[in-house]
């Protein structure tokens, strides 16, 4: 292979901060990898561990949940929900077998664009050092 | 001691309750080891109730399987209690359920087993092959003794005990209006060694293992069914739309099934181990909820199916948890 493997992210966006964020980010004119589809979602509390898991199925390389630090919930606590339920979900993911890089999480306020480039720049590293997911990749089905 | 005449009196009492709907207990099943669930509507049917080492059913699922017909124009609904017989661990599905108001207290009647641990069947059945006719069987210090239909034979707890009885913490049971007989000693401390071990693997080895056991699984969903936490009216995996887990059985299906399986009782599982009993094709369920109930109970110190005052795992928080996972 000549050329470098692009991974697929997918990264699910709190709309109050990270989305902003990413925003900031874009207006900023802060270059970071392209390798990002973003999915905005109204909180990280919103982000069911099936939509992770289906991500993978669909044939993310990568995922990311990003949100509000926590005490700046637009909702109050539903960044402190996800984090319980997300860092049961990396256990989960290591235990059979997903390697550590593919699950991130990390909290991005809206002014800081500059934290969200390295943010990216971090996930799309270690997708990349991962390769590509094919381990429970949904075949397409060709009929 | 376990004292089968005061439990038959006890029983034949509590159905003959004014308030008391029917009674969930063991009886023989019908041939070999095997054990049924009795529902007992009448004290005549006391007779049948046994306890054994083979009682491994965990009646506290039948208590959310209760059919809820439509009330007639101008009746009320049945409010009686059910009265079920619990193990220690069953009695934390119990637990559990109250916690999660999937049962109310009012509607149900518990009846605790302090219990000094049941059989793992495919254990026995390898030990003992083709027996058809009922069996005896009984605790006795540190040994099962079997009434087989060719005589007695002893058999050391540690061959034939399953797996979760062996390093079980809570043999009697946590919450109960009756308890029968007096309570036993625990058998071990609840560690966690099988899943540490797992845990060192590295990530190729902890996949080819995990592969191997989920493109086994024929989606039957029996780990579902037997669950006594699984009692979703709306189960996520029979909904169409959306259809979040396709029904086809191949390796990408069943592990998002696996995971979404495990994930769910994360935070929840009370370990009675139903799970892994009824797998067809013996995929090491309880690995994936043990690990889940390790991480729970020692990072935040909460454990499910203790209090029934508290609140559940997933829908509660504390500011200060662990966030060094968060980039």
């Amino acid at each position: 292979m000549s050329e470098q493997f692009q991974p697929n992210v997918v990264a699910f966006l709190c709309n109050w901060c990270s989305y902003a964020g990413a925003d900031l980010a874009g207006t900023s004119r802060i270059k970071y990898p392209h390798n990002l589809n973003v999915i905005r979602v109204m909180c990280s509390g919103r982000v069911n561990p099936l939509f992770v898991i289906n991500a993978f199925q669909q044939g993310a390389d990568g995922v990311l949940i990003s949100g509000c630090h926590p005490g700046d919930c637009h909702y109050m606590e539903g960044n402190f929900y996800a984090r319980r339920r997300f860092s049961l979900m990396n256990e989960l993911l290591e235990y059979v077998g997903v390697e550590p890089g593919r699950f991130n999480m990390s909290w991005v306020s809206a002014s800081e664009g500059a934290k969200w480039k390295d943010v990216v720049a971090g996930v799309v590293e270690k997708a990349k050092e991962a390769g590509p997911f094919d381990q429970f990749r949904r075949n397409k089905i060709n009929w | 001691m376990v004292d089968l005449e005061k439990m038959r009196t006890i029983a034949k009492e509590t159905v003959s309750r004014d308030d008391v709907r029917y009674l969930i207990g063991w009886r023989q099943g019908t041939y070999g080891f095997r054990v049924s669930p009795h529902f007992m509507k009448g004290p005549e049917e006391a007779e049948k109730l046994i306890f054994s080492p083979l009682c491994s059913n965990n009646l506290a699922t039948y208590l959310t399987l209760t059919e809820k017909l439509p009330v007639p124009r101008g009746e009320q609904p049945d409010s009686r209690k059910i009265a079920v017989m619990v193990k220690g661990c069953d009695s934390r599905a119990v637990v559990q359920q109250l916690i999660e108001k999937g049962i109310e207290r009012e509607r149900v009647f518990v009846i605790g087993c302090p219990c000094e641990g049941v059989l793992d069947l495919k254990k026995v059945e390898e030990k003992f092959p083709g027996i058809l006719s009922p069996v005896e069987v009984e605790w006795s210090g540190d040994k099962i003794i079997f009434t087989l239909p060719d005589g007695v034979k002893e058999v050391p707890k540690g061959e034939v005990l399953a797996k979760k009885c062996l390093s079980c913490r809570y043999p009697n049971p946590v919450m109960s209006d009756i308890t029968l007989w007096d309570e036993v000693k625990s058998l071990g401390d609840g560690n966690y060694e099988d899943v540490k071990e797992m845990e060192e693997k590295n990530p190729q080895e902890k996949w080819s293992f995990w592969k191997d056991k989920f493109s086994s699984c024929i989606r039957c969903y029996s780990c579902r069914n037997v669950c006594p936490m699984c009692y979703c009216e709306d189960c996520v995996l029979d909904r169409l739309n959306p259809q979040w887990i396709n029904r086809s059985a191949n390796i990408s299906e069943n592990s998002a099934f696996q995971l979404a399986r495990a994930f769910h009782l994360a935070g929840r599982c009370i370990e009675c181990g139903e799970c892994e009993r009824v797998c067809p094709v013996d995929i090491p369920l309880m690995a994936l909820n043990r690990k889940l109930a390790k991480e729970v109970r020692e990072q935040y110190e909460f454990e499910p199916g203790l209090d029934p005052e508290s609140k559940p795992f997933q829908s509660s928080y504390r500011p200060n948890d662990k966030e060094d996972f968060i980039l």
